[in-house]
């Protein structure tokens, strides 16, 4: 049944899958084994993403997907007994509010088992740094769609370094104009193209 | 008979005869310059992002720039001095400097629904009744959904429509100083949205995407319904200025925000029966592609050879497109903002003479921006990216 919730998602299929999952949990079936196969699906989603064979609409279908699955099995699940793969502080830069991407990313990684605590559009390097203090997270990721976006990528580099969170986590940067040189600039860790390079890095770094 | 006016001591065509000429695909004498400029008018003469809403400055910010880093072949502009008509060709909710945002951030567009799904299938019906007027119709029964100030109804019109002719009658003004100066108009009009990628914008991308997988019949009807309104929209400026181009934007078709597949199948009938539509009517379309769009590429043959600019943003390979439709359409770009933002001359001029050398080749190309020029461009970069069509741009110098 796993298997079959896990395929039916990966194919983007809306009805079939929740139809699966309620089916599932009217059978008995333990509700974090489903959890398990929807991430699986999921993970199948970027696989064929990265392949160019999936494209951005196949990412939010199956991510809106998930989320209705989720809202299903929830009132099952014990409060906590979902294990989260690691923690990510996610955010725009400050100055800049788009928020498309910076959504998408956040929704990604929580489909694929990351806590993430999203902290909104025109975020300043502080808050940043004091909601990676108290999550402990172990990635900061920074989002940005203007160029003016750089410096506040930069001063959030610079800010978790003063407040000696530099070494305890990685800082991702993605968004339409970042690439190699934009990173070198901000001095942040890595930079991901699209919302699967997010996840891969979350998993390289955090598991 | 007038002497022609050159803009370069060594050109022996005008700009527009270049223009002309780089989008039927033949070799001008050099490669044309184009950049896209808005904020950083603003930049480079101290001013704030809020004061080009001020037609003075914003003119005395335009020259000051010509004269002192340009001059460039053609005046591709997009600026209103009513906040409200930039609306007008993008529908979504702005957030713009001097007003909700501090008067030295750039415009920022928010993601809100504007447009709800059944407005498709009123924009089909709306479109029978009036078919030239339907893209009037369709903005201005969006305003008011902008803007809380603007009432719906009459009421938008007459909001509307002395602004949006206020502000025709400022570009007339405004474009004798480009002419004096012997550069041309990259279009009469522009950047306006394509019908489909306007309903992703104003529906948002969440809901569009959902709109998409389940009711995509409606959204090409709705899109195919608008054409003839935006034919009937660019014509009568094209008729005004008499530069026969208009620029459309597609914001959200590229393979970033549809899979190849549904670009082929859904966004690109209604964009055929659009650029065919203005071809008949001998108007150049110069297509904004934001994103990356390598794996479209192919489909954009369907359009007429000769006819078409693709502007690229440096997100699609600029150089495998010469290969795939190098020789059916003018391919203009893609100097990235981030170079231009963070990189230094020497870097700027390598890349512009990779550029001019590679997809400058047998004509058929136009040295621009990726997108718009960085508001935080360095100075010498810019002049660097201007200088390369002097230094290496001449179609007749081997040496160069």
């Amino acid at each position: 049944m796993s298997e079959r919730i896990a395929a039916l998602i990966a194919e983007v299929e809306e009805d079939k899958t929740l139809e699966e999952v309620r089916r599932a949990l009217d059978d008995g079936a333990d509700p974090l084994s489903l959890v398990e196969a929807l991430r699986e699906g999921m993970s199948v989603v970027g696989e064929k993403y990265e392949a160019k064979e999936y494209f951005l609409p196949d990412l939010i279908l199956s991510a809106e997907i998930f989320k209705e699955a989720i809202a299903l099995i929830e009132p099952r699940l014990k409060s906590d007994s979902i294990s989260a793969r690691g923690t990510v502080v996610i955010g725009t830069a400050q100055g800049d509010i788009h928020d498309i991407g910076k959504n998408i990313v956040a929704t990604m990684l929580r489909c694929n088992g990351y806590e993430v605590h999203d902290l909104g559009v025109d975020v300043p390097p502080g808050a940043f740094v004091e909601k990676a203090a108290q999550t402990g997270a172990g990635m900061v990721a920074i989002s940005g769609l203007l160029t003016l976006a750089f410096d506040a990528m930069r001063d959030t580099v610079d800010a978790l370094a003063e407040a000696g969170l530099r070494d305890r986590l990685k800082i991702i940067i993605g968004g339409g104009p970042v690439n190699e040189k934009v990173l070198d600039y901000c001095g942040a860790d890595a930079y991901g193209k699209d919302p699967s390079e997010a996840v891969r890095l979350a998993e390289k770094h955090l598991g | 008979m007038k002497e022609k006016l050159m803009l370069r001591p060594g050109d022996t065509m005008t700009s527009e005869e270049r223009m002309k000429a780089a989008i039927r695909l033949q070799v001008p004498d050099r490669v044309p310059a184009v950049p896209c400029v808005y904020y950083y008018f603003a930049t480079y003469s101290g001013l704030s992002y809020a004061d080009l809403f001020e037609p003075k400055l914003y003119r005395r910010a335009t020259m000051k720039l010509f004269d002192e880093l340009g001059p460039w072949d053609a005046y591709n502009f997009f600026h209103t001095y009513y906040r409200e008509l930039a609306s007008f060709f993008i529908p979504m909710v702005t957030m713009e400097p001097g007003f909700e945002l501090p008067r030295d951030i750039i415009r920022q567009f928010k993601e809100e629904e504007i447009m709800q799904p059944e407005d498709y299938a009123h924009i089909v019906e709306m479109s029978k009744r009036t078919p030239r007027l339907s893209f009037y119709r369709v903005m201005m029964d969006f305003m008011p959904r902008i803007y809380d100030y603007i009432q719906a109804g009459w009421r938008s019109y007459a909001f509307v429509l002395p602004r949006f002719a206020a502000q025709l009658a400022y570009y007339r003004y405004e474009f004798r100083d480009w002419f004096d100066r012997g550069a041309t108009l990259f279009y009469s009009i522009g950047p306006v949205e394509v019908p489909f990628d306007t309903f992703s914008l104003a529906r948002g991308l969440i809901p569009f995407v959902k709109d998409l997988s389940r009711f995509p019949g409606e959204i090409m009807k709705a899109a195919e319904a608008l054409v003839p309104g935006y034919i009937f929209l660019i014509k009568a400026t094209v008729n005004l200025f008499g530069i026969k181009r208009a620029m459309i934007d597609l914001h959200r078709s590229s393979n970033d925000f549809l899979s190849p597949d549904q670009f082929r199948r859904y966004a690109l009938p209604s964009l055929k029966l659009l650029v065919d539509g203005l071809h008949d009517e001998g108007i150049s379309v110069i297509m904004h592609c934001d994103g990356n769009w390598d794996m479209n590429l192919e489909a954009l043959r369907e359009l007429p050879a000769g006819q078409c600019v693709i502007q690229l943003d440096g997100a699609t390979d600029i150089f495998k497109a010469k290969e795939v439709i190098g020789d059916r359409m003018c391919i203009y770009g893609d100097v990235p903002a981030s170079m231009l933002a963070l990189g230094a001359p020497a870097e700027v001029d390598e890349y512009c003479h990779r550029l001019i050398e590679e997809v400058g080749r047998g004509g058929g190309f136009m040295l621009g921006t990726g997108c718009e020029l960085a508001p935080n461009a360095r100075a010498e970069n810019v002049k660097a990216m201007l200088d390369s069509v002097l230094k290496y741009g001449y179609y007749d110098r081997p040496e160069k």
